[in-house]
């Protein structure tokens, strides 16, 4: 027994109770996030005199900020609910059909359409949806004119359309997971016990899916309702989203009155991102049960 | 065999998926080559851009900035991970839920954050970029590393190293890593992308990297912007199928 | 009981190049449990899965008494299957999950919960009712899987390997379990596995295959004794292959000779086939043919590996009060103790 228990000290510069190996990353964790959140929240309630104040806040739900807040909502659930079923979908035949070969493939190609593409998917849809694309001379000639009612990529329905464009594979990504952990032994089981297909899918395939399906929209809310890359890059002010506001006032377009509106606008935005991504980190932790046995 | 008839669903997702994505992006492709005035086609705006010098300046400016992004992550989590596996410490909780709580934290509100708190020769330098895109990547970067080091014998492999000799750096060089190269790759490529790509907190604390350089250009070149939109779009597709067709098929499977 | 005979008629089944089955035949009698015994590729578990409706032959018939039920869909068959693992509804409770094959036979809810409850009881699980499967540890949850295969009283039980995922200890409890439960209920079943032990210790008879034939099917003690092939002799049990000269009818190893049960008229050098039982060693100094190599206590025996002159090496079963001397070194004669062996 004693000589295990020197060994295995020996496996450990320190003890296993010390905090000391976390130490670097507790502190950069710390220094680099935790401290500037805080420290966000923190003067969010300070007023120009540094004096505890909720006029931010107050400031926060009036005009033009309100109306900030109804979109980039609109903008997420909008760009959430049209994606998710038809990514749901895709990943399922992709997960159960495809090879690992093609998995790999799209889940990369999803990765840099989702993650990565921001500003150059907003100049793409501009040269695709431009006045002389391509894509707008397809659709005018199949009778869709974009441009007979002053159609602008920087409009609300314009972003929504490049919006999709990361959603849905964000949404494939998201939901790839929950569709791998359907295990192959539930269908035959069900199959055993004398289930036909349409009584799989709702006594197991759908309840199992379900809370994953729930986690990804909350997510893609989350990431439609807080993207600024895209938005920075097609609009000019004229779409209110509470991104670009805050945007606005970091670069200083900001009156004396209100000088910490901008951290206010910040927490709220938290807050309405902790209510969508909470939810699903704590559905993805439940649902890891189903997952891992 | 039954194979046609099964994938037939896979078939129309795939054509359906692909020209969701082809039609848009060959439609933009076609309008960068087109040759303004004379007509026709031609890469004039690729080889303005290429020609640019400040394309290659803020190209390795951020494939700098990323690489030293890859080495942060990799130099603050390889070793924490390998302690809390191995030490099942009661911090381990702790920081599995830390390093998810950047999800939660929409970039706008982050990038404010650090404009009010860093003191200035933080401020003033781009070595902060790192740090904050090390931030940003940690919930991708530390579950992929958290995968890979769960599905090794970690304890055994690292009381052999030790008890052969090694000493605890060496250990996890040596022998750690290599067991989990494919999680270490993964978190390489995550960690890269995330940041040669990052635009909003970027821009937010007024630092120059090539995507935003991308937006400066559009305001005197709009053509140019959308022939580098293309270049940063293009290039990593056909560097991922590439890949994917000269990986093999079975190695494909190892790894999974 | 209207139970009846499990009839597979020259089944064959293909995967790409691979013949998972090639004109395999089976008969299972009602209330009998046969094992299907060989190593992994064998086509044993594509013949259950015949069985079960999950994979389709190529050509052949499967059928029950004179009922031909190839045609018949997976999920009408009524066969009871029991997965390797983790095959339990992870949505559902361990009650819901035994009823559910009678919610599927829209059994009402009163009646499944009691059934539900019966066969939980028999499987000793009736206070985990209302638990969830991932609540559960492997063995718990491969007798709740038992459990829900037999809750709608199957024609037959299927069993593809349900204990291999499991712990020593647990696997050969349960394997216990399964047959008290397969001969209490008179259940009619055919059981999967890799594991001779497993197939010879429960099984009414064994069947071993390989490369998707049946090399022989007989009960656990004649196939033990009267292995029909090599591949039989050596798959089932430990086997020694002691180098000899074959003349006809009869063949000599280790000097003496011995009667050739499968008589092949072959002449020449073979090998004999000897069970480490059928083998006896006794220290002996100076005439001695093999040397101890090493001596395992198994408690009312011991194995005894020895070497031989030539340098074939041998393992005999001895009791191990006999056998204190025969540490490794020692100087041994080894001998044959049966009247007839089988030559390869």
């Amino acid at each position: 027994m004693e000589k295990r228990g020197v060994r295995k000290g020996a496996s450990f510069p320190i003890s296993p109770s010390s905090i000391l190996p976390a130490l670097p990353f507790l502190l950069i964790f710390g220094f680099f996030f935790l401290f500037p959140i805080s420290r966000l929240i923190y003067v969010s309630f300070m007023s120009n005199e540094n004096t505890f104040t909720l006029g931010n806040f107050q400031t926060a739900f009036e005009k033009p900020y309100n109306s900030g807040f109804v979109n980039s909502i609109k903008l997420g659930l909008l760009s959430a609910a049209i994606t998710a079923i038809p990514g749901a979908v895709a990943a399922y035949f992709i997960e159960t059909r495809g090879s690992s070969r093609l998995k790999r493939t799209i889940s990369s190609m999803n990765g840099v359409l989702a993650n990565t593409g921001g500003v150059p998917l907003a100049f793409m849809f501009t040269a695709a949806l431009g006045i002389q694309g391509f894509l707008t001379q397809a659709l005018k000639a199949v009778g869709i004119d974009l441009y007979a009612n002053s159609f602008s990529l920087g409009t609300f329905t314009g972003l929504l359309i490049v919006y999709l464009y990361f959603q849905l594979p964000l949404m494939i990504i998201v939901f790839s997971p929950a569709i791998s952990s359907l295990r192959r032994e539930w269908v035959e089981a069900a199959t055993n016990l004398g289930a036909n297909n349409l009584q799989y899918w709702l006594r197991i395939g759908i309840p199992l899916l379900l809370p994953s399906f729930l986690a990804s929209f909350l997510l893609l809310f989350a990431s439609g309702f807080s993207a600024y890359a895209t938005a920075n890059a097609l609009t000019v002010g004229n779409v209110p989203l509470t991104p670009l506001q805050i945007g606005g006032l970091l670069d200083g377009n900001v009156s004396a009155a209100q000088l910490n509106l901008g951290k206010a606008l910040g927490v709220v935005m938290i807050v309405i991102s902790a209510c969508a991504v909470i939810p699903y980190l704590l559905i993805q932790r439940r649902v890891a049960r189903w997952q891992t046995r | 065999m039954k194979l046609g008839k099964l994938n037939l669903p896979l078939i129309i997702t795939l054509l359906l998926f692909g020209a969701f994505v082809v039609i848009p992006m060959g439609s933009a492709f076609e309008y960068s080559i087109r040759r303004g005035l004379e007509g026709g086609y031609g890469l004039q705006n690729y080889l303005w851009a290429v020609r640019e010098e400040d394309f290659s300046y803020y190209l390795i400016r951020s494939t700098w900035l990323s690489a030293v992004t890859v080495l942060i992550t990799l130099v603050i989590l390889v070793p924490t991970l390998t302690w809390i596996h191995l030490s099942n410490s009661k911090l381990r909780e702790l920081i599995d839920g830390l390093s998810l709580l950047p999800l939660v934290i929409p970039v706008v509100a982050f990038a404010v954050g650090a404009q009010i708190s860093f003191p200035e020769f933080i401020q003033s330098s781009v070595m902060e970029l790192p740090f904050l895109y090390f931030i940003l990547a940690l919930p991708y970067a530390y579950r992929a590393l958290d995968i890979g080091l769960k599905a090794i014998p970690l304890k055994t492999l690292s009381e052999a190293a030790r008890s052969a000799g090694a000493s605890w750096l060496r250990a996890i060089v040596i022998v750690i890593l290599p067991v989990i190269r494919s999680a270490v790759t993964a978190t390489i490529a995550l960690t890269f992308a995330l940041s040669i790509g990052e635009f909003t907190m970027t821009v937010l604390l007024h630092w120059d990297t090539f995507p935003t350089w991308v937006t400066y250009v559009a305001q005197d070149n709009l053509l140019g912007a959308i022939a580098i939109s293309m270049i940063a779009l293009l290039v990593p597709f056909v560097l991922i199928s590439l890949v994917a067709l000269l990986t093999p098929e079975k190695e494909i499977k190892e790894s999974n | 009981m209207s139970k009846e005979n499990l009839i597979l008629q020259s089944i064959s089944k293909r995967f790409g190049a691979v013949h998972a089955l090639d004109n395999f035949d089976l008969e299972v009698k009602v209330g009998e449990l046969v094992a299907l015994l060989g190593p992994s590729g064998c086509g044993k578990t594509t013949a259950l899965r015949v069985v079960a409706g999950l994979e389709r032959q190529d050509s052949g018939a499967v059928k029950l008494g004179g009922r031909d039920i190839t045609n018949v869909p997976a999920h009408l068959r009524n066969m009871g299957m029991v997965f390797q693992a983790y095959s339990l509804f992870p949505n559902l409770s361990v009650e819901e999950n035994v009823a559910f094959g009678l919610q599927m036979r829209k059994v009402n809810k009163r009646d499944r919960q009691k059934k539900a409850g019966e066969l939980l009881e028999l499987v000793g699980l009736n206070t985990q009712h209302k638990r969830f499967p991932h609540q559960l540890s492997g063995g718990q949850q491969q007798r709740v899987a038992l459990a829900r295969a037999l809750a709608f009283e199957p024609e037959i039980l299927l069993l593809d390997e349900p204990l291999s995922a499991l712990d020593a200890q647990v696997r050969s409890n349960l394997r216990e379990e399964i047959r008290r439960l397969q001969l209490s209920l008179g259940t009619t079943a055919l059981f999967v596995t890799h594991d001779q032990e497993e197939a010879m210790a429960i099984s009414d008879r064994v069947g071993v295959m390989s490369h998707g034939k049946l090399e022989q099917i007989a009960s656990p003690d004649s196939l033990y004794n009267n292995p029909a092939t090599e591949f039989v002799a050596g798959f089932v049990g430990v086997m020694n292959y002691i180098p000899g000269y074959q003349n006809g009818k009869s063949v000599s190893i280790l000097g003496s000779d011995f009667k050739v049960k499968n008589s092949s008229g072959h002449q020449g050098a073979t090998s004999a086939l000897v069970r480490p039982e059928s083998i006896t060693v006794v220290a002996k100094e100076n005439s001695s043919n093999a040397v101890v190599v090493t001596r395992s206590f198994l408690g009312a025996s011991s194995r005894i590996l020895c070497k031989t002159l030539d340098g074939t090496l041998i393992q005999a079963l001895v009791p191990s009060e006999e056998s204190s001397e025969l540490i490794p070194g020692a100087k041994v004669q080894v001998k044959i103790s049966a009247n007839e062996v089988l030559v390869s």
